[in-house]
């Protein structure tokens, strides 16, 4: 699905991402974590063909994403609140985003569906424009438009951060869903490990924009990681 | 405490990003300032030998305090429109051990040393010492001067209270707005001689100076007006002037027809309606039809072409520059999210050329009435047109990927410089003075008409070829993008 070949970004001199080598394969759940400053969101940024690599490329099912944008028709991504259009309404962002996808309204509906529980009542049928809505709110409205097109990747910037329990708890088994029900091809970044560990299946640290450890889940890897950043 | 107060202030004008970024535009500032300021100095310095002549035989002191009263509520109707109100600076203080009498006398004296308190002294000083101190000694002319700047200052806090009031009691405000109105035109109608009314008040200042009490204790009864509503509101969502409002406007159901072009038309339609800043464009293009009166109908611009050309790229593409000289950093809030999205960059540029269209071909027939003037202005504004739509257009373009600064849509325009840089200026010129470069070879042929047919033809050149010159300019996006997007992103 995405292949990372000696990607690098240097701001300044300071190298901010130097990563030679990340292969993830479709259907796989990836989670990045590290702390503040490890090169998480520009990675992600440089994977969306936000930012243009000092060295490197990112290849999106073998096409390099700078070259064709053919990797946009199924990729969903919600970074931070740059991604909203804030001065519509809920409804009219998702309708907006729906019609760039070719989706009636009624299928627009029909996704937003398993949403339910997380919007707990409080995003559709507000009458009031994006902007106005809390950072969580508008984090869930964030990370449902990404979902809505159904895409086969989807790459999520902390998405549990700003949520509370209830709604990270319910953002957390909506993503087990689409991985288990659609198998997407999932990027996530937290600082929530705990969360990050029951989501994805490939766990990857990231330090100072180096790669430093690459491994699969399993019942030991909150340990491990809890070891890793204690200091 | 508060000296500290007024640092941060200081520093927040001096740290913003409009002068930290643009050296260009901060001369641009100081030229406009130093030039405003030069004009008023020279008015303050050569104003009793104008108004000597004018009205000759007359008491030049007399006739200047006639006319202060009539002043003064000009001044009003200027702050109405144009000055903001000081209140969101206080948000981060609120927290903090810092009394509340403080911070709103922090609020008020912060909007003393401001653009319109400030000017009109340039203008009372010199004429005080040309004519005021000769006619009433250097005592009167200071309790007469204090008298004005207390009255500037009366006015000043006057309009922050009634500005205020708009968003909870517009009552008060409108009776206000109707009170000055209304004494202006019974002024007009000779029902009250605001003159003779503003002789008295001023003039019995210089024969009895202890007056100056009237307008001392009227300005600190206004400021305590202003000190006690502040006092009893100190939270930032009572004193925010704009609240988070109800969503309006639905669907544009006939722009559907045209597919994704019509879903990004209707998407940048809605930006349009629901921001400020751009609402006013609306009306600041609006006001530029009303251009052509400058120059229609005087027979020294008719006989020429140049500046008929001129008035006519500006009649049908002023709506374009305004909007235009900005583009896409009216969509910098969520560019990132456009660039992932499912728009081609051809698709994101051609949205923006059919809307653009429409609303200048409007423009063009909303001023085919200076016909009157004389058909050959309906030729030239027809060609200035086709050439706006064919060639204007892609200037635009072209320049607007240098447009990297970040727009913030929530504030108002006027005397707003947030995004402006000098990129926007350099823009500006071969929008405007292209077309009659193109014209000038033919106008010393002297076959003027023949110029005005090459503007038109190379518009429509820029017309047919419209395809081709979307996809270069698409292309010219995609290869700034990275720039763009890194430039809206650092708020």
């Amino acid at each position: 699905m995405l292949t990372i070949n000696n990607l690098q970004k240097v701001y300044n001199g300071t190298t901010v991402v130097n990563i030679p080598e990340l292969t993830i394969t479709a259907g796989e759940s990836v989670g990045l974590v590290g702390n503040n400053g490890a090169g998480k969101t520009t990675l992600f940024r440089m994977i969306l063909d936000l930012i243009r690599p000092s060295k490197g490329e990112v290849f999106s099912k073998g096409i390099s994403v700078m070259e064709s944008g053919d990797w946009k028709n199924y990729t969903g991504s919600y970074l931070d609140e740059g991604f909203l259009i804030d001065y519509l309404t809920t409804e009219e962002y998702f309708k907006f985003i729906g019609d760039l996808n070719g989706l009636s309204g009624g299928d627009v509906a029909e996704r937003l569906a398993p949403f339910a529980d997380l919007f707990n009542g409080e995003i559709l049928g507000q009458r009031k424009y994006i902007r106005d809505f809390s950072k969580g709110n508008q984090k869930k409205i964030g990370v449902a438009a990404a979902v809505l097109s159904n895409p086969e990747l989807l790459i999520l910037d902390e998405p549990f951060a700003n949520l509370d329990p209830s709604s990270q708890i319910r953002l957390k088994n909506l993503l087990k869903n689409l991985r288990e029900e659609k198998q997407m091809t999932m990027l996530i970044s937290s600082h929530d490990l705990s969360h990050v560990i029951d989501v994805c299946e490939r766990i990857v640290i990231l330090e100072k924009g180096q790669l430093v450890q690459d491994m699969a889940t399993n019942e030991n890897t909150l340990r491990e990681l809890e070891t890793y950043f204690t200091v | 405490m508060f000296l500290t107060l007024l640092s941060h202030q200081w520093r927040s004008e001096l740290r913003s990003s409009v002068f930290q970024k643009s050296i260009a535009l901060n001369i641009i500032l100081g030229l406009f300032i130093v030039y405003f300021g030069g004009i008023f100095l020279f008015l303050g310095f050569y104003l009793d030998d104008i108004l000597a002549k004018i009205y000759p035989g007359q008491n030049v002191v007399t006739i200047f305090n006639g006319m202060l009263l009539v002043y003064f509520l000009i001044d009003l109707f200027f702050r109405f429109l144009m000055q903001e109100l000081p209140v969101l600076a206080i948000q981060p203080y609120l927290h903090l051990p810092i009394s509340k009498n403080k911070l709103v006398h922090y609020v008020l004296v912060k909007s003393v040393p401001s653009f319109f308190n400030l000017l009109p002294l340039l203008f009372f000083v010199p004429f005080m010492v040309t004519s005021v101190i000769p006619a009433f000694g250097s005592g009167m002319a200071i309790v007469w001067l204090l008298t004005l700047v207390v009255v500037t200052l009366l006015n000043n806090f006057l309009l922050l209270y009634f500005k205020r009031q708009m968003s909870n009691k517009p009552l008060y405000t409108l009776a206000f707005g109707i009170t000055i109105v209304s004494l202006m035109l019974l002024d007009y109608l000779d029902v009250l001689q605001l003159q003779v009314i503003s002789q008295a008040i001023f003039g019995a200042i210089l024969v009895q100076p202890w007056l100056v009490i009237v307008p001392v204790l009227l300005l600190a009864g206004a400021y305590l007006l202003n000190f006690y509503f502040l006092k009893a509101h100190t939270y930032p969502e009572e004193l925010r002037v704009h609240k988070a409002k109800e969503a309006t406007g639905g669907d544009i159901a006939f722009l559907n027809r045209f597919g994704e072009l019509g879903k990004l038309i209707e998407l940048e339609l809605k930006l349009i309606w629901r921001h400020k800043r751009t609402k006013s464009i609306i009306i600041m293009s609006a006001i530029f039809l009303f251009y052509g009166f400058i120059f229609y109908g005087k027979g020294n611009y008719m006989d020429g072409f140049g500046i008929l050309i001129f008035v006519g790229i500006i009649l049908s593409g002023m709506p374009m520059f305004n909007y235009g000289q900005f583009l896409p950093g009216w969509q910098s809030g969520h560019f990132d999210g456009l660039l992932t999205q499912r728009i081609s960059p051809y698709q994101f540029l051609s949205a923006k050329y059919w809307m653009m269209v429409p609303v200048m071909v409007l423009a063009f027939i909303l001023t085919l009435p200076y016909g009157f003037f004389g058909y050959k202005i309906l030729l030239i504004n027809a060609a200035a047109l086709l050439y706006n739509v064919g060639v204007n257009v892609f200037i635009v373009f072209f320049f607007s990927v240098y447009n990297t600064q970040k727009l913030d849509l929530s504030k108002s325009a006027s005397f707003n410089w947030q995004g402006v840089g000098a990129s926007k200026f350099v823009m500006m010129l071969p929008l405007m003075v292209l077309p009659i470069l193109i014209y000038l070879p033919f106008g010393l042929l002297d076959v003027p008409y023949a110029g005005i047919a090459a503007i038109g033809g190379l518009g429509l050149l820029g017309i047919i070829f419209q395809k081709q010159l979307l996809t270069f300019s698409a292309n010219r996006f995609t290869a700034h993008k990275y720039k763009l997007a890194a430039g809206y992103r650092q708020s």
